[in-house]
Order: structure tokens, then sequence, then C-alpha cells
């Protein structure tokens, strides 16, 4: 939908500021969904994104250690080259509810990391630069262990059929 | 008689001068009121005008005296006629009586029946042929000067003041009319049975409008942004403003509607800048809503409300003192704020400074009643005085802690913080909140708040300018606002005849101070409130905060004539 | 002394969003944050204006100097506001009742006016705040509103359109969808000197579902964006009002009072005194 360009990464300091944006993001994201299930009282689904939270700033942490020394590109927000579809900050929004099940909380972590994971695969896969298809290589592992993650908590989770509210909407003000 | 009998108070001179189609009555009343000040007079003029834009009838009325004038009397001593096209319309605006004086022009025809009816005497000038004598020259200049030398004014004053008034014409139009003046002032016959001395010694006085003494008291408390639309009879004062602001280094902000010129006014102060707004009742109507919310987020705002004959469209170029209701209650929800009258067309400067230095320092909504009758009368008067208070909006202090915007404080002012201002972040909100300014429905913080807001305008010490009070005895009157000088000059010539009064004219209406006022009602026996609303507006008020006895009178009626001394006087004399 | 770069998560505040899950206007918040950190902009020096709504609720939600006045006058807050401080950058946020209906007068006059503001209309064409009742953008066969059962049964207001022929000198569209785009069109509206309309999609989940479609039929703006006003009003015209990206663009005289001092008070007093 952004008419970004459709070029490669190239060097390893773009790749860092790539994946430090979408961690970053990623935190926030999640940090902004727990919050969010907090205030709508919905524990479950707040735990597990906190969770993820601290999975995603562990990431955080990781790559600021790998771009010590590094000096990152500016990038404007609108500048990265996520590979073809939406980039990681589009909120999977349709998915949200606040009467969430801690089920569809997986379900919808587990679009998230795996959209992250192919974002990293594929940059393993066209970069030109061997060291970022390297790292990118073993960033889409780590995702690809969250994947994993979520989708065995998914398995053994409840089919939580979404319960029916039975409250209507407040008016606030 | 050379003056008003001794029944009233010492000389003044009433004068009225009408005429239609262009004739310039106005304009002549305008110099006749700079030439009785060039002579060391006070003076008051009003003036009335038909429903036509342009070539209606009109007439001016100029009453002058050596001691402050605040009021119109109750007769006119003078009547001079340019024409007498459609004058029935002010036959009941300017009572005459036997002792009163018609100048006329035998070329204009013969002076109506109802004027002629109240025994008054007519005294003829041929205004016309005066005029013919000058070149360009104008009938209402030539009945200037024959009015000017009937009054017994000095000819240098008249041509001063013809200098003034007419500064911004053409050179040309300005010589004609003194030309003129000066030619009929020294073809008339001596003075006539109405003049005055004047005084002998120089004063310090200013020539003023209500709506521009309105505009400079808003200046000279440190407004800078005005956001208005214009209003009848609000406009002048805008249009005094406009120029102003900008050589000051602010500005005016025509506004699409008054729905936007008060959240204009409230967005420029939330910015830091004192900020103010005039209308009149239907203007104020609309604002009601934008009030709400500058008491509710607590950011200073001043209204004036150059009232007019309501309700709805109601008489827009008329006077009344019919807005206190909207003033006083017209805010939804509990919305204390504040509510000023000024008393006289001086003290239009006075009360809005004091008004707009209020709104700041207690950081709320200021409501200030001026009327038609102050905003479009002019007044020869003396320099207006400032208030004595040292008022500022209170400004958070070095920071250390967290700002908190609406911090619950004894006084109930909180520190604030102007954008731009590194560490003083908040958000301003309509909704209810805490202190942090964050929104809440929580009871507590509901009561905290509507207590704070309370507090701080109850809790302020306004000092003596509550209200003007005057004479002392058994019996008081208590006014507002425009009412003042009326009820002034009424218990003046009860005090002149030996009867002792009190008057209590009220400047700050809201919040009320009643304890002050019970003070100063301890001795009194009759009490009698006065105003020019129909509905009794001040009696229920004071009634409801139990402020006056319940044997107190009530003198309310309607505008659109203005108050006069003679009214007040015959209605306490009625009833007793 | 410099001041280090901030980040968009310092332009959040801490309070959280009342919006519910799934909110588009989550997206516009973040774009928000991100704009006014790639402009670098200080927080002491912005000011957020708003409205009643649920988008009008964003000033809180961010780490700058915030107004959160009445139904519809945000644009006259702001425009007081700016013209008493032309040094903040100031940015309105509301809705499309807000916007459209009771605050269509005041759209009216500020794109006139063409002050250096930057105006956020977050429509997703239903009242929220109030439970679901049908707004000037709302489908005349809506019928899912109590108030208005037989569908609204009148056309839609036009946004673009009217932002145009009342002057506006910058006019875009952004989707919630499109973060990224969402970023850019702001920074560009923010740059701009001028009134910056930018009309946002921003579906309600809870109200109107079947906003759920968007992401499928928006789509990026046909042409480039012209600075010629005719050409605009044609492609406005043409557009099925799903079209993304900035249409729109022109310099046009700003309004913006900048008087210097040049009297005193005295010497208005002096022209009073005989």
């Amino acid at each position: 939908m952004s008419d970004f360009e459709e070029e490669l990464i190239a060097s390893l300091p773009e790749f860092l500021a790539h994946a430090l944006e979408l961690e970053v993001e990623s935190r926030e994201r999640y940090r902004d969904m727990a919050a969010c299930m907090e205030l709508h009282h919905n524990p479950e689904a707040a735990e597990l994104f906190n969770e993820m939270a601290r999975y995603s700033e562990l990431h955080v942490r990781e790559v600021l250690l790998r771009a010590e020394g590094v000096e990152l590109p500016a990038m404007a927000p609108w500048g990265f080259k996520w590979t073809c579809g939406e980039s990681p900050e589009v909120r999977q929004a349709e998915a949200a509810h606040y009467l969430m099940s801690r089920r569809q909380a997986l379900e919808l972590a587990l679009c998230h990391e795996t959209r992250a994971r192919d974002f990293y695969l594929g940059v393993a896969m066209r970069s030109e630069s061997a060291e970022v298809r390297a790292l990118a290589q073993e960033m889409a592992g780590e995702e690809q262990v969250h994947v994993d993650l979520l989708t065995r908590w998914i398995a053994g989770a409840d089919h939580g059929v979404p319960q029916e509210d039975l409250d209507p909407p407040n008016v606030v003000a | 008689m050379v003056s008003e009998s001794a029944r009233e108070r010492p000389p003044t001179l009433s004068v009225a001068i009408t005429g239609s189609g262009g004739s310039g009555a106005v304009t002549a009343g305008l110099i006749l009121l700079e030439a009785v000040g060039q002579a060391g007079f006070y003076g008051l003029m009003t003036r009335s005008a038909g429903p036509q834009i342009r070539g209606g009838e009109s007439a001016a009325m100029v009453r002058f005296s050596p001691r402050p004038v605040e009021s119109m009397g109750d007769r006119f001593d003078l009547l001079v006629g340019l024409d007498w096209r459609s004058v029935g319309r002010f036959a009941s605006e300017i009572p005459l009586d036997s002792r009163s004086e018609i100048l006329a022009d035998p070329a204009a025809g013969e002076v109506p029946d109802v004027l002629l009816a109240a025994g008054a005497a007519v005294r003829r000038a041929p205004f016309k042929s005066i005029a013919g004598v000058v070149p360009e020259g104008r009938v209402s200049m030539a009945a200037l000067g024959a009015l000017g030398a009937v009054l017994g004014l000095p000819l240098d004053a008249l041509e001063a003041g013809a200098r003034r008034v007419l500064a911004p014409r053409q050179a040309s139009v300005v010589e004609s009319a003194v030309g003129c003046i000066r030619h009929a002032y020294t073809v008339q016959p001596e003075a006539g049975r109405a003049s005055l001395q004047p005084p002998s010694a120089p004063r310090d006085l200013w020539n003023i409008s209500g709506n521009e003494a309105a505009g400079l008291g808003a200046l000279r408390a440190g407004v800078r942004f005005v956001a208005a639309y214009p209003i009848t009879p609000a406009t002048e004062m805008l249009e005094w403003l406009a120029p102003r602001l900008e050589q000051l280094g602010g500005c005016l902000l025509q506004a699409e509607d008054e729905l936007a010129s008060i959240n204009m006014v409230i967005g420029a102060s939330f910015g830091g800048v004192p900020a103010l707004t005039a209308t009149s009742g239907p203007g104020l109507a609309l604002m009601v809503e934008g009030l709400g919310l500058a008491v509710a987020s607590e950011t200073p705002v001043v209204v004036v409300d150059v009232m007019r004959v309501g309700p709805s469209t109601g008489i827009p170029t008329k006077s009344e003192q019919s807005d206190l209701n909207i003033a006083l209650y017209g805010i939804h929800g509990d919305a204390p704020h504040l509510v000023l009258a000024p008393l006289s067309v001086g003290d239009c400067v006075f009360t809005t400074q004091w008004a707009a230095g209020l709104a700041e320092h207690l950081q709320a909504t200021a409501i200030v009643l001026s009327d038609q009758s102050l905003g479009q009368s002019r007044a020869v008067t003396t320099p207006p005085a400032e208030p004595t208070l040292a008022l500022s909006r209170r400004r958070r202090q070095a920071p250390d802690t967290a700002f908190v915007r609406y911090a619950l404080t004894a006084d109930g002012i909180s520190p604030m913080a102007v954008p731009g201002e590194a560490g003083g972040i908040y958000a301003a909100d309509g909704l209810e909140h805490n202190e942090a300014g964050v929104p809440s429905s929580l009871a507590a913080d509901h009561q905290r708040q509507l207590a704070k807001r309370r507090r701080k305008l109850e809790g302020f010490d306004y000092g003596a300018d509550w209200a003007e009070m005057r004479g002392d005895g058994p019996l008081c009157i208590i006014t507002w606002g425009s009412s003042a000088g009326a009820v002034l000059e009424a218990a003046e010539r009860m005090m002149a005849a030996g009867r002792s009064v009190r008057v209590i004219a009220l400047r700050l209406l809201a919040p009320l101070n009643v304890e002050a006022l019970a003070a100063a009602l301890a001795r009194t026996e009759t009490l009698w409130v006065v105003e020019v609303n129909e509905g009794a507006q001040l009696f229920h008020y004071l009634h409801a905060h139990q402020a006056i006895p319940a044997g107190a009178r009530s003198l309310a009626r309607a505008g659109p004539l203005p108050l006069r001394p003679g009214e007040v006087l015959s209605a306490l004399a009625g009833a007793s | 002394m410099s001041v280090p770069a901030l980040k968009s998560t310092d332009y959040k505040s801490p309070v959280t969003p009342i919006w519910c899950p799934g909110c588009g206007h989550f997206a516009v918040l973040s774009a928000v944050t991100k704009a006014l950190a790639y402009l670098g902009l200080p927080r002491e020096q912005v000011a957020l204006v708003s409205g009643i709504g649920c988008s009008s609720r964003l000033p809180a939600y961010v780490e700058s100097y915030g107004f959160h006045g009445v139904h519809g006058r945000a644009l006259a807050v702001a425009a007081g506001l700016k013209a008493a401080r032309e040094d903040l950058t100031v940015l309105v946020a509301g809705g499309d009742g807000d916007g459209f209906s009771i605050g269509g007068n005041h759209l009216l006059h500020a794109c006139r006016r063409n002050m250096d503001l930057t105006y956020i209309v977050m429509d997703n064409e239903v009242y929220g705040m109030t439970k679901g009742q049908a707004s000037p953008t709302t489908a005349p066969e809506w019928r899912r509103s109590k108030l208005t059962p037989h569908g609204p049964g009148v056309r839609r207001f036009q946004p673009a359109a009217i932002a145009l022929a009342a002057g506006a000198s910058f006019i875009a569209r952004g989707f919630s969808g499109d973060p990224s785009l969402l970023s850019r069109l702001l920074v560009q509206a923010i740059r701009h000197r001028g009134f910056s309309f930018l009309h946002v999609l921003s579906p309600c989940l809870t109200f109107r579902p079947d906003e759920k479609e968007w992401k499928q039929k928006v789509h990026p703006f046909a042409d480039s964006p012209t600075s010629n006003a005719v050409e605009a009003a044609r492609l406005i015209q043409a557009d099925d009002g799903m079209s993304l990206g900035l249409i729109y663009a022109e310099d046009l005289p700003v309004w913006q009072p900048a008087s210097e001092c040049s009297a005193s008070l005295a010497d208005f007093e002096a022209e009073f005194r005989l």
C-alpha cells in the first residue's frame, strides 16, 4: 500500500536499523495491546501481550548490542523497506476484541511473529551482503522459535469460543 | 429661568438636537459635547435614530454641568429642530415642559403639536438663511452656532469642538462649518433663558464613549487578543480595538460567529495571551457553551456584553439591563464565574480593566455587563482611575516535581503553565478531571474540583470596589450598572431636600458579597432595588441569596427608555 | 547544550487510550508520535487541540500541550491559539461528526483563513462515542442506527471537495491500515505552510464492523499531487473517496497576524484628552 521502492537491504547498518525498528515497533504494539487489555479487564490477554512485549524487548537489546559501534542510518518512518505486504507496524485490527480469549491473543501474536520471521527470511534470501544474510538468518531463527512456541501454546489452548458480550457499549462522553 | 429649578440638583442644561435625512443632528451633538468639554463642563451625550440605514430621523441629546453628569435629566431645557420630519418618534425621549425652549427655523415649517403640547416657548432663528451666507454652509452648523450663543458657551470652545470632531473631513468642510458656527453665533441675540456660567478653572477632562472606554480598560489590563463577531451595539468597541491592538503587537480576529469567537479567545488565553471578546445578548447566548468550557478548564476569558433590549433580537439600538439572568445563570452545570457591571461611561474603563485582571488572576471567566446606554453614549468626564489590586496569572514556579495543573491549593488558584514552557505540559479539558488534568468521573474528583473553582472566587478579597456606596440613612437604594447614574442623582436631590438616603450601586454582582451587603444594610429600614428590566432580575437574585429583607421594594421596568432621576423619585414618593 | 533527539515513544503520554482494541485511531496516534519525532519538534512547542468524540481523545495520549474543548469548536480554539502564538506547532484532531456536522462552519472558515494549522480528521463514518449514530459521511442507506432507522437518506458530505472549495491549501487522505503512508502525509502536512487538511479513514470496529472491508477498497491515488485547484477539483469529484495519498498542495496566502509594537497606551489615552 505504501509506495516504497522494492529495493533490497544492502548493508549491515541498514539491516540493523530495520531490525531495531521492527523489534521496537513490536514491543510498543504489544505494550499498547497489553495496556488496552488491562484497561478492558482482560487479564489473560494482557498477560500474554506483556510476555510478548518482554520477548520483543530482549530482541531490542540484542539488536542494540549488535549495533554497538555501528552508525545506523537515520530512517524516515516511511522509508523502511519491508518486504512485500504490510509493514510490521500494521495492526491486525479485526483480530482484536476486548473479550478476546487467550487463544485469540496467541493467534494475534502468532500473526505478528510470523510476519517478523518472514521479513527476516526475505532479507536472508535476497540480500546481496553475506554479512546481512547471515544475521538475518539468525534473527529469522529466533523469530521461528517464537512462532513454534506460539503454535504449541495455541495447540494446547482451549478452543475458546469468544464469550458473547452481554453488556451494550457504554457512552463515555 | 437660568437653569433647572432648585428642586433639582445645581445647574445642568439638557439640549436635544433633532433632524432627519442627513441633516447632521448627531454631528452637531458631538461638536456640542466637545465644546462644553472645552469650556470646562462635564457632559453626557446620547442619541436616538429611526430604523433607516441612512436619511432617517435622528436626535442627539447633550446634558452638561459644572459637576459630573452621569445620567440624563428628567427634562430638556432646549430643543433644536433642524427639521420636523418624523420627530414624533422622539417625543417620549425628549420630555419638554413650560420652562423649555424650542429653537426653530421658520423655514422648516410649523413646530409639531406634539412638541408644543407641554407649553414650551418657541424662539425663532433662521438657520437656513444664515447657512446660506457661508459657502457650503450647513443648516446644522448654523443651528449649532445659534445654540451655542443661546447657551452662553464661549465661541472658541465651539470652534475647537468643530475642528476636533470634523478633523477627519476635508479642510473645506471644516472651514465652512466653522464659518457657519461663527456667523450664526455672532448674529444670534443675547444668551437666552437657558445658559450656564462656564467654570473658571481649566479641568483635566476626557471625551470618551462607553465602548471606547471598555476597549481602553481591556488594553490597560494587558489584553492583546480579541476575537469577535460584529453585533449592535458592541461593534464600535471592536472597531476601536482592532487597529490599536495591532499597534500594540496584538490582534483582532473577526470570527465567523460568536461560537468561534469565544473558542478563539479560549485558545489564545490558553496560549498565555490575555484575551477578550465583546458582544450583546444574542451573542452571549451563543457563547454560553464556551464560557462553561473556560470555567471547567480554568482558562481566563472576558466577555463584555453591551446589553440591548431583549429577548431574542429585541430592539438592537436601545438599552436594557435584562441580561443579568443569563450572565448569572446561563452556563450549564455549577460554573462559578465573575459578573461585573460598569456604573457609568467612564467606569467602563475601570470595570473592564478590573474584570480582565481578575480573570487572569483567578483563572476565571468574567462577564462585564455594559449596555447600549453606556456603550453608545459619550461622556466628558474625569480621567478614569486604575484598579489598585495587583492582578496577574499565577505561573508555575521552577520545577522540582512533576507539574500538576489543577493542584488543590489553599486559595483554589493553581499555578499555570503556558505552551512553550518545558516541563509544564498538560492537557486542558472541559471534561471533569483530577488534579493532573486527567479526565475523571470519580465523585471525589468532581467534588474537589468544584470546590476549588468555587473557593478561588469566593475566597478572594475583592477590596472596596465591589460597589459604590454613597450617603447614609434609613432609606437605601440598591442598583447596578448603568442605572447608577439616575439613582445617584435622585438620591442627591433627596439629600438636598433634607432626606437621608444611602445608595449601593453594585459593580461586582457575582460572587455576591453578602456579608458586606448585610453590613451596609444594617441600619436600613426601607430598601428599594432599582433596575431597568421587567423581570426584576437583580431583585430576585438578591432575594435568592437572602441578601435583602422580605419587605424590600422593587422598581423594575423594561427598556427602551432611559431611567431618569425623576422616575426614581416618583416611585419612592408614591410608595411611601 | 545539545538535546538528544527524541524517539517517537517520547511523544506518547503514559495515559492508556480508552479506544476499543482494534480501533483505527491507534495507528493515527502512532503516526503522530512518529511524525513529531521525525520533525524533531520539542514537545512543549506542540499543541494538540481537539473537540469531542473518540478521536478527540488524542491530545491526552500525546506528550505535548493539549486542549480538549467542546464539540465542533476545535478549529476555533486552534485559530485563537495560533493567532496569539505563532511560534507553536498547532495540530487539530477530531472526527467526522465533530468536524463535518457541528463543526462544519468552523471548517469552512478555517480553510478560508488558511492559517498554518494541521487538521487531522479521523473519519469512521459514524458517531462512535454516542453509540453509533449516522454521521455526515455515513452512506444514505445505512440503517443500523435507531435514530435513522430508514438510513440517513441524505447524500454524504464530501470532505475533500468542501475543504478545497473553502480554500484549504493542502488536501490528503490516509488510512489507519497504512501507517507508513500516514506518517509521511502527516510530516508533509505539518511542514506545509497553510491549512493542511488530512482526511484519515479510520475504521470503528465496534459500530461499523463492515469497515473491515476498507482494507480491500482503499487504493493509491492514481494521479500525482497537483498544485492547481481546478485540477484538484476535477480529481476529487472523480474520486471514489478511497484514494490515498497527497491530492493537492499549493502555496496560498496564510492568515497570521504579525504586528510589531508601534504605539503605546499613552498614545491612545491622549486621543481622549480634551
